[in-house]
């Protein structure tokens, strides 16, 4: 089977034409007590002021969810903002990249200006990701009977294949993935938004309870309720806004290992769509990873973690147990990842938040524990000991890998502006 | 509530498609879908070969022998007709014919399921299907 691949050589037009010009995010709970509509609201509402905008300034929505949320039309209604544009698509992880992308093509095309992207779930409360809820009594139909005949259902069940493979195929152990856990309760630890604050050790983790082997409940993200929101405009229209702009250099969005409905069918089983995605993400924005200051890389469990930075290239295959073990992702290492946190710690958001971390990043005003000057800004330190600092100095280029799944997913470089 | 309910396993419902293949399973039969104009083997229920897109086929037996190629081992109450078997053991059975099968690895005897372990085929009856499974050959 022949697979197209993108023509990474011809001229990038839309590098560095766009850009993220506000961020927001609701409190990180269990429990929020709010709908979907209440939360995207706040999020959204947020992302405006962190802009500085009203309502007329944004004519563009695009959400995704699992049917566990609010459409935009309703949205936009609360927030008296009228739409030239809206699409709410179906998808968690990996969908924030992808719909930037989306973003930049339909204002590219003149279709808006301006577009507001939100995610807005209820993921502890109400539709439990994990499952233990309704979704497990599910009927079986269609391509189920291979799965949930099988008592085979939850993300951790599918994914445990790709990682139990990684482990056999070069050696990788519990306590190397058990480092992304610690390293990212670190960054909580330094994050007043964070759900968990607490640090862990590589003790906690692999003495944790096993929730499908290889995963024990500390490999595994936690459910949240919360929504996050993002503005994504044109270059040339962002330094009309309150902050310095977080540039985008190139997107990929939900790209795909071959036969994305079967993917173990196909090529190594422990190789994840990074492999692909690699070839469009960064010819297209010009840098590699070596000229990545902070990595975003999406920890729905520690291994995605370690499989994204591997196939994007950060080390070299197979060593993605030295590179999440080596102390670079920590906060001062070499490429800080998930600076917030990330799922593993701060809130789950199917990918979201991990990139606003980074567009704050890249303005350097990260919030953590540091003394504040007199224009509210906080003074930062770089002291990362436990309470204290959690920006990174200097940062001049991001990088945020999302997960849907092992075959499937979406990236962006971003620089600042 | 303390009163407990039985959840019964979810049982595949045979429709035109697969049908074949679940009438194989009665017999013992572990029936592939063998494509006729390059012979690739596939797991049903797919239209088309997606090796050369050809939509003839026929129905052609596995010899029910393979090796694990992944796994990962269930520890998590979630589904409740599954809680009996927990842990139990999620596995990528490659078959000799080249098809990549998820299914559950059982009668292990406390033996513990390894990538690269050859097993074979054995079924799990119920009224009107056996689901196939697998165990060390």
């Amino acid at each position: 089977m022949t697979t197209p691949t993108m023509d990474a050589s011809t001229e990038r037009h839309l590098r560095d034409k766009y850009a993220i010009v506000g961020v927001g995010e609701t409190t990180y709970t269990r429990g929020s007590g709010r709908t979907t509509r209440a939360l995207g609201t706040w999020a959204i509402k947020n992302a405006m002021e962190d802009a500085g905008m009203g309502p007329g300034d944004i004519d563009g929505m695009l959400s995704y969810s699992n049917n566990d949320s609010t459409p935009s039309p309703m949205l936009a209604g609360d927030l008296g903002i009228r739409l030239n544009f809206y699409m709410d698509v179906y998808g968690g992880g990996s969908s924030t990249e992808a719909l930037i992308g989306i973003a930049i093509g339909v204002i590219e095309a003149g279709m808006c200006n301006t577009v507001a992207i939100f995610r807005s779930m209820n993921g502890y409360s109400q539709v439990r990701i994990g499952g233990t809820g309704a979704r497990a009594a599910a009927p079986v139909s269609g391509d189920a009977l291979h799965a949930r005949t099988y008592g085979w259902m939850s993300a951790g069940q599918n994914f445990s294949q790709s990682f139990m493979r990684h482990m056999y195929d070069y050696g990788t152990t519990p306590e190397q993935l058990a480092m992304v856990k610690v390293i990212h309760s670190e960054h909580a630890s330094n994050n007043p938004k964070a759900y968990y604050k607490q640090r862990y050790t590589v003790d906690d983790v692999v003495n944790s309870r096993f929730i499908v082997k290889p995963l024990h409940l500390l490999d595994c993200c936690v459910e949240t309720d919360n929504a996050t929101a993002i503005i994504v405009t044109r270059a040339d229209r962002a330094y009309d806004w309150r902050h310095t702009p977080a540039r985008i250099l190139s997107v990929v969005g939900r790209c795909c290992k071959p036969r994305i409905d079967m993917h173990y069918q196909h090529g190594p089983i422990s190789t994840v769509a990074g492999h692909y995605a690699k070839d469009i993400l960064w010819p297209n924005a010009g840098v590699g990873p070596t000229d990545v200051d902070v990595t975003g890389s999406y920890d729905a469990f520690t291994f995605t973690t370690m499989l994204q930075l591997e196939d994007y290239g950060f080390c070299k295959k197979g060593e993605g147990g030295d590179y999440v073990s080596s102390g670079a992702m920590r906060l001062g290492g070499e490429r800080p990842n998930n600076t917030s946190g990330g799922h593993l710690c701060e809130g789950y958001t199917h990918g979201m938040n991990m990139v606003i971390e980074n567009v704050r990043q890249l303005r350097g005003d990260v919030d953590d524990y540091c003394p504040q000057g007199p224009d509210g800004k906080r003074q930062h330190t770089f002291d990362y000991n436990e309470g204290k600092c959690r920006q990174v100095n200097d940062v001049g280029i991001t990088a945020n890998l999302g997960w849907a799944m092992p075959g499937t997913g979406s990236a962006m470089v971003m620089r600042k502006g | 509530m303390s009163e407990t309910t039985e959840v019964p396993k979810p049982i595949p419902e045979p429709d035109d498609e697969s049908r074949p293949f679940w009438e194989g399973t009665l017999e013992g039969k572990l029936l592939l879908m063998k494509c006729s104009d390059c012979g690739e083997f596939r797991i049903p229920s797919r239209q088309h070969c997606d090796n050369c897109l050809s939509d003839n086929y026929t129905w052609a037996e596995s010899s029910g022998r393979g090796v694990v190629r992944s796994l990962g081992v269930m520890h998590q109450k979630y589904h409740p007709a599954f809680e009996p078997e927990i842990p139990y053991t999620l596995a990528m059975v490659e078959l000799e014919e080249g098809p990549r099968m998820p299914t559950n690895i059982v009668e292990l005897n406390g033996r513990e399921v390894q990538v690269g372990m050859p097993v074979e085929v054995t079924w799990e009856r119920h009224e009107d299907v056996a689901v196939p499974k697998f165990r060390p050959r």
